[in-house]
């Protein structure tokens, strides 16, 4: 059997485990290690499993996963984030949906903060989700908008996703970077559009709240000052280099840590319960970002990327509809595929192709981005939707790809309104940057 | 006998938590004293050796809590579309799967550790030997697998699946 | 047969065209395509360049190129030919390091060594701060990446601050470092010349070094022919031009940005850059009395008599 075949046979595989409800990363982390075993030897397929659990675990990026859970977990049992939500009802709450669109603009600023979506999701998921809950929000509305308000953190810079595209293709990081912002806002308008359609038509996803005076305003929104000031402080810091995005996680944590004590709201126990949660929620998340790793080197070695990059380098037809088979390769790839595992494994090949046909790299890189993102809440692999529901363990996980769909369409959307109008993309980094 | 053994693992997994959580503690402070020392003094020599480590410890020590917790993410979408039988044997054979992959995983990087030993290999700044966290990766890992091991049995003896258990929580 | 090359950088990486291609066609030609090298770029065989050195042993990979400098517990007396006046001025790094292969292969196990070789010299790579003597360093902080570099920074008078280099663009963006002391190609690699004003040349400040090394009983098993094609198109000529096709990336960055008129180059005069290596040169000293590196030392440095 081809290299090929065997890569096509190691997806069905994985398709059936996942229909059969073995758990996410046991089904990765076995079709990855059969398929390197096959392809290679069982040598390397054990090397590989120790390599990359060690690696990913002692990772220094990822410390962000604990701590980033940690401070949502704190805040959420001192009540900050109960303060939070009801500043944004108080003020905000006799929209349909108005919370959850608060969430999305929560997701938006967190994402300025952290460059990873995966954070972004699990901090809002641990802060918001409960609290859309409270106020008898559909559970699907909930868990969609965190997991796709989550996406943001990678469009917004400072942006791994971007780093990691700017390295593999010689791109200016500053120019993908400002690429970035006029998108995620975009999208960011095209979710607060989605919510509003869908309360329009359900409108028992996000019921209206009562009205409330400029005086109860004022004073839920005193409450939720200490809250906001904790993200202030952090985002300040990250833009004034007092720290970097990975340690503003230990900051943010540390700052809800400090200031629960002082009100008096975080005894011992409850702090170490909630450390004790993060913990396992960081196992949860951490295996599956290690297991993505193991289908990772399985792909390379089936050489698939490489196959269909020949056949679309040699393909003849124009520009945009290679750049749209391109991306439905993403599309399609992101179903099984972890984003920047796909970023190294496809650039190489697509690369070229793209610099070929005279397109600009800097439009595509934020293209390619944003397709890698649709894929994290894409069935079956959407590890977006995997976070959320590790922190939403008691909502079904149809209900959440349900929740997410109309999301994904509003991506689709703006993708489609990105190719359409290259401007959008291209406007900031060649008005500020050269 | 199966009470007493289910006694001992429980144990064993709330241990592996309990180091994993102070792992958190731990990781949490380097970075904040890191983060403070660099802007008023001197920076924390080795933050980012110590985060690394520890890391190990925080993600490895949850892993037999989470799983007991039934906190591993699976796709539950077609659950109700089978019968109870069937998803009864497919229970069984998830925690056949991941206790294979965990003994996997354990002995795999325990015979890595072999190899660091003889290449010397420590963090850059502080030096802490890398195969001390690879041992404790590893019997984290085999913690794991006996929760999954003795999941399998208790099913398919007795039918009780530990993960029905949560932890009562505030 | 097929020889799997990993390694974690882009493939348009300058290891592309100075090492991987090269080797490649060279043992193709002499075995009649019987041998070939195929390249798995960007951690495609597994993430990470703190592990190569494992994956190549363990057999996940057949050669990889790594920086003993990840792993420096590993690669002491390796990493001599890195500090600060070791390898004269001007000259290139890897005629010393195989000068002294015999003192330190034994850094090298179950694999067997195909290039070794030095980076262009380091330079310091700031943000908003020209350097010209090392009062100029005075408590800012810089990025360093080992004990060594930690040490000599801290001799130089300056904060050492250890971080991912990934992370290195945005910290000089904020502000949260001032600068870093690393090869001219680094600028290339990690795009830093956007974020970076100002770069002082000729400070002895060490350099980096490289390590391209194929698992021993993968090469045992091949037949006579394949083995004579490697040992002819590695070792020595495999480093030099290695080490030319960096340094020459690295002159044409510094061209670069001397005609850039935003940045500043700093070019120190003799005297000048004798006042840093006042500061550093007892720390090379004082790393190879710890390490027991002496007689590494001296075979390094034979080679330039
Ligand atoms: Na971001
Ligand atoms: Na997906």
């Amino acid at each position: 059997m081809s290299g090929e075949m065997i890569g096509l046979v190691g997806m069905l595989v994985l398709l059936v485990l996942l229909v059969l409800r073995f758990p996410v990363a046991l089904s990765m982390f076995a079709v990855g290690f059969v398929g390197i075993w096959v392809l290679r030897d069982l040598n390397s397929a054990m090397s590989l499993m120790a390599s990359e659990s060690f690696t990913l675990a002692s990772s220094a990026e990822l410390v962000v996963v604990p701590l980033f859970i940690l401070m949502g977990n704190v805040a959420s049992v001192t009540g900050m984030s109960a303060s939070l939500y009801d500043a944004a009802y108080a003020i905000i709450g006799r929209l349909r949906g108005g919370l959850a669109s608060a969430t999305v603009l929560g997701c938006a600023g967190f994402a300025a903060l952290s460059g990873s979506s995966v954070a972004s999701a699990l901090t809002m998921g641990k802060v918001s989700m409960s609290q859309m809950d409270r106020f008898n929000y559909d559970n699907r509305l909930s868990t969609g908008v965190v997991a796709a308000g989550g996406t943001l953190g990678i469009l917004i810079p400072p942006s791994t996703g971007f780093v990691i595209y700017a390295i593999l293709t010689q791109q200016s990081i500053g120019r993908l970077f400002l690429a970035g912002v006029l998108p995620g806002l975009l999208m960011l308008a095209m979710f607060i559009a989605t919510i509003s359609i869908m309360c329009w038509i359900w409108p028992h996803f996000g019921p209206k709240g009562p009205k409330t005076t400029m005086g109860e305003k004022a004073q839920k929104l005193i409450s939720a000052l200490p809250v906001l000031l904790v993200v202030i402080l952090t985002i300040g810091g990250i833009y004034t280099g007092i720290f970097s995005p990975t340690e503003a996680s230990a900051v943010g944590a540390g700052l809800v840590i400090l200031i629960a004590s002082l009100q008096g709201k975080l005894t011992f126990r409850r702090f170490w319960e909630a450390a004790k949660d993060s913990v396992v929620t960081t196992a949860t998340v951490m295996l599956i970002l290690i297991a993505a790793h193991m289908i990772n080197p399985f792909l390379a070695l089936t050489h698939i990327p490489a196959l269909v990059g020949d056949f679309l380098a040699g393909l003849d037809v124009g520009p945009i509809a290679i750049l749209a088979l391109i991306l439905l390769t993403y599309l399609v790839l992101g179903c099984f595929l972890e984003g920047f595992a796909m970023l190294v494994l496809t650039m190489p090949i697509y690369f070229p192709v793209i610099m070929q046909l005279g397109l600009d790299p800097i439009w595509f890189g934020v293209l390619v981005v944003l397709t890698l993102e649709m894929g994290l809440i894409s069935p079956p692999v959407g590890v977006n939707v995997f976070i959320v529901k590790s922190v939403a363990r008691d909502v079904p996980l149809a209900r959440i790809f349900a929740g997410v769909t109309p999301f994904w369409f509003a991506m689709l959307a703006t993708l489609i309104l990105l190719v359409a109008f290259p401007q959008i993309v291209l406007i900031l980094p060649d008005t500020m940057m050269q | 006998m199966l009470g007493t053994l289910r006694k001992i693992a429980d144990g064993l997994i709330g241990l592996s938590a309990f180091v994993g959580t102070l792992g958190l503690v731990f990781v949490t402070g380097v970075v904040l004293v890191d983060v403070i020392g660099r802007t008023f003094v001197s920076p924390l020599a080795g933050a980012q050796d110590y985060t690394q480590m520890g890391m190990v410890i925080i993600v490895f020590g949850g892993m037999a809590l989470c799983d007991k917790l039934g906190g591993h993410v699976s796709v539950d979408i077609f659950e109700r579309s089978f019968p109870p039988r069937f998803n009864h044997v497919l229970d069984v054979l998830a925690a056949i799967l991941g206790a294979a992959i965990f003994v996997g995983i354990a002995y795999t990087v325990y015979d890595s550790s072999k190899l660091s030993q003889m290449l010397g290999l420590a963090t850059n700044i502080v030096a802490l030997p890398k195969w001390y966290f690879q041992w404790a990766l590893s019997v984290m890992a085999l913690i794991t697998a006996l929760g999954m091991i003795l999941r399998a049995v208790e099913l398919t003896l007795t039918g009780w699946d530990a993960r029905a258990e949560k932890e009562i929580r505030e | 047969e097929e020889l799997s090359f990993a390694h974690f950088a882009a493939p348009t990486h300058t290891l592309t065209g100075s090492v991987i291609e090269p080797l490649n066609e060279g043992v193709s030609a002499d075995t009649d395509g019987e041998l070939t090298v195929r390249a798995y770029p960007g951690g495609e065989l597994g993430k990470g360049p703190l592990e190569q050195y494992v994956r190549v042993v363990q057999g996940v990979a057949d050669i990889v190129w790594g920086l003993p400098g990840y792993t420096s517990s590993q690669f002491q007396k390796t990493m001599i030919a890195e500090m600060p006046g070791v390898i004269p001025d001007g000259e290139p790094g890897y005629p010393g390091i195989w000068a002294a292969m015999d003192e330190i292969k034994s850094e090298f196990p179950a694999t067997k060594p195909l290039a070794v070789w030095t980076s262009e010299p380091n330079i310091f790579i700031m943000k908003d701060v020209e350097v010209r003597t090392p009062a100029d360093l005075e408590g800012l902080k810089m990025r360093v990446a080992g004990s060594t570099s930690a040490s000599m920074i801290e001799a130089l008078g300056a904060t050492p601050v250890q971080m991912p280099a990934g992370e290195i663009y945005n910290a000089l963006q904020t502000g949260l470092i001032d600068g870093v002391v690393t090869g001219a190609s680094a600028v290339t690699d990690f795009k830093l010349s956007e974020v970076a004003n100002s770069y002082t040349v000729g400070a002895p400040l060490g350099r980096l070094t490289f390590y391209v090394v194929m698992n021993q009983s993968r090469y045992d098993g091949l037949s006579d022919e394949m083995k004579a094609a490697i040992d002819a198109h590695s070792g020595e000529s495999l480093s030099q031009s290695a080490e030319e096709a960096w340094n020459r990336v690295a002159e044409e960055t510094i061209a670069g940005l001397e005609a850039d008129s935003s940045k500043t180059v700093i070019t120190l005069s003799d005297e000048e850059a004798a006042a840093f290596g006042e500061l550093t040169s007892p720390v090379t000293q004082a790393t190879v009395d710890e390490i027991g590196g002496q007689a590494a030392l001296e075979a390094m440095q034979a080679a330039y008599e």
